[in-house]
């Protein structure tokens, strides 16, 4: 289990991260959210022990991290972090031996690996010769080699196309299954919220959103509303009490409502029309969480 | 750890060696090499102008063709490389001459007799006669000249032989400072050792930029985070400079090898059918090694060249970090070619100080520069050669290298930590001094 508890960092005078406190238990995926320059890479460094914290503790199944403890650790870095004039071969026993592994064990699980995401035929090849999706694979297998405790993913699904996408993900949920604890990072909330169970919001290094991704759902008031209907008159429907927002798409109207107290207003609006095939409250979609949380952070 | 740093080490001179171009660039040295050390037998092999022989008619009106052939070799024996000669008293009238040497390099020398000058002489020839030729013959018709004159003031002819005679000159040199080596040594100094250092300052501008390429690559793909998340930084710094130490040291080795090979080449040529072919220039190679063997340099070098040998190892190691120190601060090549240009000088200037050594022969300041660190390795070894130092200065210089050595990296690596994981260049001297004053 991850443990940070009151992590601070200061770079001379400048907070980069602020009393940060979070757990990822065994099988757990973590989702560390933020925009650009959020304190959320200043955090990975410090889990890999890469960065000193000015304050706080970071466990790894209660041991603090040194390099006996970043050895169990994966980490996937946003940026292609290959050394790309070695071939797929070399830089799997590059990385491998670097986290204590032998070369056998090394080469053995990079052959289970290549056959799993379908490019055993690259293992000769420099990587520098591999298309970006494919170089995305390397790294994440360079990533997964040593069966880590902890995977660090940060932006894991940049450059694939949707089927690799799905690839990706059956590997990270069987981690999961095998009890790796997995910490999520990435711009596209869909994908946050199809894996993580719990999250962390950061904005300016401090957590501003924490806890259990259904709770937050739930806690946060305002709903939505997904109505097919003909002939609605949605200049009308906006008047109704608690209605923010009506979104005219081709197929439906999103009704955004202050709360779900409102919604059976919006029902009685709505039943008043004779052709309503759908009327269903779903909760506010993670980025509309995360844009109203850090846009009102910013505005304090 | 150690494994990970044996590991390291391993990895990055292999990524040196185990490659096309290392193989290619030794190939075409050890080639180069071969042909520098025999540029004479190549020159030679080719052939040219400068084996035909140029052939002298004398066309003697004057009665002295044994004293113009007897003048004429020995300036011609005593003066090396003047090219190929032959003299002939010719029979044949200048008309038939004139016919003979043309579309040639021949020569027809008419001597008369003259009553204002004695003796005078036409020069024919088809193209014009080259200078060396020409004073080859003013010099052998003066001696002429003047012996004509004396034959027939009554003088004998051994009076006239030692007259005309080379003047012998003995040498004595009264410095007490100086053994009788001195002068060879100097003569060595000019040539030898600098061509000694050369090599030694190129291994250096290779290490450096072989260093800053590597740890920019790792830096700029990011993998540097990968590789510090489990390795720490002294471990990786460390690694860096040994395998990139080791990787000049094995080009050195290998270098020293190509110039055996060429010396050994140059032996069997020099016995074989190519070797002997007219127009050979001088032996370059074998003069040097013979002065080496005569001026008791061989002697020094023998007795100083362990601590030689740690002067370099310290040098290299010590270049080795400030590249890696420097490296670390950039984010990409071309930056830290920038950075490197002020030690590239501080090299440049060690080189100009060791060639400037056997000029201002025992100046304090060349004294003082040899025990400074990073210029030591080019002028202490050279000094002591030209027994400008002793062998325990000589020591002195290797010691001070080595503290300074360590000194570089206790600090660097302050600075290393820091710097491979910075990727901005906002605030960075003040995040370098910084990182030197924090333990």
């Amino acid at each position: 289990m991850l443990k940070v508890e009151n992590v601070t960092k200061y770079y001379g005078d400048f907070l980069a991260v602020d009393d940060l406190s979070f757990e990822v238990k065994t099988g757990e995926i973590f989702g560390l959210l933020g925009v650009n320059g959020a304190g959320k890479t200043t955090t990975f460094r410090m889990i890999n022990g890469l960065l000193d914290k000015t304050k706080g503790s970071i466990t790894l199944d209660g041991k603090p991290i040194d390099y006996t403890v970043t050895d169990k650790i994966g980490f996937l870095t946003e940026e292609r972090s290959l050394l790309t004039k070695l071939t797929v071969k070399e830089q799997a026993i590059y990385y491998g031996i670097l986290k204590g592994m032998d070369e056998k064990t090394i080469l053995e699980k990079l052959e289970c690996w290549l056959e799993r995401f379908h490019i055993t035929e690259y293992k000769e090849r420099k990587i520098k010769e591999l298309s970006k999706g494919n170089q995305q694979k390397v790294q994440f297998i360079t990533a997964i080699i040593n069966e880590p405790k902890l995977l660090i993913l940060d932006e894991p699904f940049s450059g694939l196309d949707p089927i690799n996408v799905q690839m990706f993900m059956d590997v990270i949920r069987d981690l999961k299954k095998k009890g790796t604890s997995i910490i999520f990072s990435s711009h596209r909330m869909e994908h946050v919220e199809m894996f993580c169970e719990k999250l962390v919001v950061l904005v300016h290094g401090k957590s501003v959103l924490s806890g259990e991704l259904k709770q937050i759902k739930k806690e946060y008031r305002k709903k939505n509303i997904h109505i097919e209907a003909e002939g609605i008159d949605t200049r009308a429907l906006k008047k109704v009490k608690g209605v923010l927002e009506v979104i005219e798409n081709e197929n439906e109207i999103i009704v955004k409502i202050e709360s779900n107290e409102n919604a059976s207003d919006v029902f009685d609006f709505v039943k008043k029309y004779k052709e309503v095939s759908k009327f269903v409250v779903e909760d506010a979609t993670l980025n509309e969480i995360f844009l109203e949380k850090v846009g009102v952070t910013y505005e304090n | 750890m150690k494994t990970k740093l044996k590991f390291l080490i391993k990895q990055s001179l292999k990524k040196k060696i185990d490659t096309k171009w290392f193989k290619i660039a030794n190939i075409l040295i050890l080639i180069l090499l071969i042909g520098i050390v025999n540029i004479d037998r190549v020159i030679s092999f080719f052939g040219g102008d400068f084996e035909n022989s140029t052939k002298i008619f004398v066309v003697d009106d004057a009665n002295a063709y044994p004293l113009l052939e007897s003048n004429f070799n020995a300036l011609k024996d005593s003066l090396e490389d003047l090219g190929n000669y032959e003299l002939e008293n010719s029979e044949k009238s200048i008309e038939e001459l004139k016919e003979e040497i043309k579309e040639s390099d021949s020569v027809i020398v008419n001597i008369s007799l003259s009553n204002e000058e004695y003796i005078k002489a036409d020069v024919i020839s088809f193209d014009p006669i080259g200078t060396i030729t020409e004073q080859l013959l003013q010099t052998s018709l003066n001696s002429v000249k003047s012996a004509y004159v004396l034959q027939n003031s009554g003088i004998s002819e051994s009076e006239i032989a030692a007259l005309t005679s080379n003047v012998s000159i003995h040498k004595e040199v009264t410095n007490p400072e100086l053994d009788e080596n001195a002068e060879g040594r100097d003569i060595l100094s000019s040539g030898l050792i600098l061509v000694m250092i050369v090599p030694f300052f190129l291994l250096i501008t290779m290490l450096t930029q072989m260093i800053g390429a590597e740890i920019n690559d790792e830096k700029s793909t990011r993998s540097m985070e990968i590789i510090i998340s489990n390795v720490s930084p002294k471990i990786h710094f460390a690694s860096k400079i040994i395998s990139s130490t080791l990787f000049v040291i094995i080009q050195a080795l290998l270098l020293v090898g190509y110039a055996i090979v060429a010396l050994i080449i140059r032996k069997l040529l020099t016995s074989s059918l190519i070797g002997a072919v007219p127009g050979e220039v001088t032996d370059f190679v074998t003069e040097t090694l013979t002065t080496v063997k005569n001026t008791g340099v061989l002697d020094l070098l023998v007795k100083g060249l362990p601590f030689i040998l740690l002067l370099f190892i310290f040098s290299f190691l010590a270049y080795a970090i400030i590249a890696g120190v420097l490296a670390s601060m950039t984010t990409n090549i071309e930056d830290y070619q920038q950075l490197q240009t002020p030690l590239m000088i501080i090299l440049l200037v060690g080189y100009y100080i060791a060639i400037m050594a056997s000029a201002f022969e025992g100046a304090l300041f060349v004294k003082i520069v040899a025990y400074i660190p990073m210029l030591s390795f080019l002028i202490a070894p050279v000094i002591f050669l030209l027994g400008q130092i002793s062998l325990l200065e000589l020591i002195i210089s290797t010691v001070i290298c080595g503290i300074a050595t360590y000194l570089l990296f206790h600090f660097g690596l302050r600075i290393y930590k820091v710097g491979i994981l910075n990727y901005s260049s906002q605030n960075l001297w003040k995040k370098i001094f910084k990182s030197v004053k924090e333990k």
